[in-house]
């Protein structure tokens, strides 16, 4: 115990005396959580009440127009610019980026849908041998087309989902449509009476809510994100610091001097986790306290962290030892402080770059999002999120604790194995 | 094994991992209790590699090594109590002040309280270093931080003391404080062995020599002796003599 508790006050010293280190470690993602708050606010926001630009230009003035720009206003997602332009000039707007879509409803559009309708029931009937009587009205020229211009960029399930939210609009005006000239047709047979022949709606939708809570209804804003998210990748940037300290260790003889002494290795290296744990922890505090106190003061929303400290405590800490493992093994595999730190840098900046850090995983693509699931700061972050976000127990937590507990062992392991492989 | 061998090496090779020539070739040794032995040779001779097996650093590739009478292969944990190890490295923490790395040493070797405390500080006094205690190490010149060096390696009063080049960039006055202490270590009963290449310094210093080269040791016995039996002048003209004027890198 004495080896422990002198070895934890000795790094411990090490890191307090160590200026520029602190920095790194405590101001850095301080820093990092304002900033990054600050600028990926508006963004957030964005996404959650995201409206697409849309430029429609309307020729019909009937029944099939009104429709369908009725929809899409009904739909509260479009941002919509009516215009009279011609279609070469919707054209370059959309390919421009001014807008993401643009819609041209073709002039005399109801006519040439009734026109296609009448034509369509009379066949109908009379391939059916209602009436032999019945003369099919004229089909109007040409085909109806609604024309829609996607920007170049535009994704193509976004383009899927456009299209069918469209289509839902003109099919129940074609249903509509079609039912009308039957009744009329019928009417005129004397097989229907007169009344009015609306459609009613045969299935809906109700939207469920899936949250129980208050908390469950946060959604992820800027501070929900970067407050957890900067938080675990300071955690993660002591492997900087605590390879440095193994490396120098071993080049100024101090390692040996150490297996030199009575004692396991082991417990010094307890020891020396115990201690920058101990500065993780601190870092965790001071970073979730930016959330809640300082980012309020700058006009953001405040951090909100849920109702379970324990669930708080058992990812923080399991994300420190993470933290640590790596750290160590690190320090074991370079020769070198620069080849240490510059690979540590790195190294932790691709992981959070996997993990979600920089932004959320949902808006990667899939191929990274597999790649994702494989960083150890994306298990702390989607801990902090069930935390945070969902209102998540210790319980909720404890698969991402466990997996940040299994890449502790490992790269501990991997350390160990490797020293004494080195050693023989 | 005789009751006054401090050190019985027998057979001792190392021959280290993707290297096919031996670090050390099958050497056999005796340190007698309470001698300062001094272990020399030129670069890459092997003394770092034997100095290293015997404080337990290395696993020897074949032969046994003995200490205070205890195999080191079963029972070092018994040994490390009882020996101290002066690196030639500074292996101190700059930031920490003298009595501060001095007290993490001595915690480390299991001594703790008013008494290491008491410790620490006669070894600071004695060594010159008193008011320099609460400053960092950092701060220190080569000479101060040798000695401090040195009192890490002799804080728990082991009964062997391994040193490694133990003056190597320090003045003559610090030096000759060095060199002084360990002589009264000495006095006390505690068994040296010293590596250096500052052969005036081992020819004073030692009372038993062994010279080391490509793996193996081509001479020992005691310094004065070797060089009237080899008709050399002094320890300097011996070395050479026995290992070449050519450059060893």
């Amino acid at each position: 115990m004495l080896r422990l508790t002198s070895t934890i006050r000795k790094e411990l010293l090490i890191l307090l005396r160590d200026r520029g280190g602190l920095a790194i470690l405590f101001l850095m993602p301080m820093a990092m959580i304002t900033l990054m708050a600050l600028i990926q606010d508006a963004p957030f926001r964005d996404y959650q009440e995201l409206k697409i630009p849309l430029l429609l230009s309307n020729r019909d003035t009937s029944t099939l127009g009104k429709t369908i720009e009725e929809g899409l206003r009904s739909a509260k997602i479009f941002e919509i610019t009516k215009t009279g332009q011609p279609e070469s000039s919707i054209k370059q707007s959309v390919k421009g980026g001014d807008y993401e879509i643009g819609i041209v409803i073709p002039e005399n559009a109801t006519t040439i849908l009734n026109s296609k309708v009448n034509a369509f029931v009379n066949a109908k009937l009379s391939a059916a041998g209602l009436s032999d009587s019945l003369k099919a009205a004229p089909a109007a020229p040409g085909e109806l087309s609604l024309l829609i211009f996607f920007a170049p960029d535009t994704k193509k399930s976004f383009k899927i989902s456009i299209l069918s939210t469209l289509k839902q609009f003109t099919s129940k005006l074609e249903t509509q449509t079609l039912l009308d000239y039957f009744s009329k047709e019928l009417n005129r047979e004397g097989t229907l009476s007169g009344k009015e022949n609306k459609i009613d709606e045969l299935v809906s939708f109700k939207e469920m809510n899936t949250v129980e809570t208050p908390q469950e209804m946060l959604q992820l804003n800027s501070v929900q994100h970067n407050v957890p998210a900067w938080t675990i990748f300071g955690m993660f940037f002591i492997v900087i610091s605590m390879a440095g300290s193994i490396i120098k260790e071993r080049d100024d003889g101090s390692y040996t001097r150490i297996l030199s002494m009575p004692g396991s290795y082991i417990t010094v290296m307890a020891g020396k986790i115990t201690a920058y744990l101990f500065i993780c922890m601190i870092q965790c505090l001071l970073m979730l306290m930016v959330g809640i106190y300082l980012l309020p003061l700058l006009g953001l929303p405040a951090l909100v962290i849920g109702h379970s400290v324990s669930a708080i405590i058992l990812v923080a800490v399991c994300c420190g030892l993470a933290a640590t493992g790596y750290g160590i093994l690190v320090g074991t595999l370079f020769k070198t402080h620069q080849q240490s730190s510059t690979f540590g840098a790195v190294s932790v900046v691709i992981l959070a770059a996997l993990g979600g850090i920089w932004v959320p995983v949902y808006v990667m693509p899939e191929s990274i999002r597999i790649l994702s699931g494989l960083s150890p700061l994306y298990w702390a972050l989607s801990a902090f999120h069930k935390i945070f976000l969902g209102g998540g127990s210790f319980m909720a937590v404890l698969p991402y604790a466990l997996k940040l507990l299994a890449f502790f062992g490992f790269t501990v392991g991997a350390a160990w194995l490797f020293n004494k492989t080195k050693n023989k | 094994m005789s009751s006054t061998a401090a050190i019985r090496v027998e057979h001792f090779t190392k021959i280290y991992k993707g290297s096919g020539t031996p670090a050390v070739d099958d050497i056999s040794f005796t340190i007698p209790s309470g001698s300062i032995f001094g272990l020399l040779g030129p670069n890459g001779a092997g003394k770092t590699t034997t100095i290293s097996a015997l404080c337990g650093l290395l696993k020897p590739s074949k032969g046994e090594l003995q200490l205070l009478g205890y195999p080191l292969a079963t029972q070092s944990e018994e040994i490390k109590k009882n020996i101290g190890v002066v690196p030639q490295d500074i292996a101190l923490y700059p930031t920490l002040t003298a009595f501060e790395n001095l007290r993490y040493i001595g915690n480390m070797y299991g001594l703790k309280g008013s008494s290491l405390d008491k410790n620490i500080l006669e070894h600071l006094e004695h060594f010159g270093l008193l008011e320099h205690s609460k400053k960092q190490v950092g701060t220190f010149s080569g000479g101060m931080k040798r000695r401090i060096n040195l009192i890490a390696g002799i804080l728990h009063h082991p009964k062997i003391l391994f040193l490694d080049e133990p003056t190597v960039g320090v003045d003559v006055q610090s030096r000759n404080v060095i060199t002084e202490h360990l002589h009264l270590l000495n006095k006390s009963g505690m068994t040296i062995v010293y590596t250096s290449h500052l052969m005036e310094e081992a020819e004073n210093l030692c009372n038993e020599i062994a010279v080391i080269d490509h793996g193996k040791i081509i001479i020992s016995g005691q310094p004065k002796e070797l060089i009237k039996e080899q008709a050399c002048s002094n320890l300097e003209e011996l070395f050479l003599k026995l290992t070449g004027k050519k450059l060893r890198d």
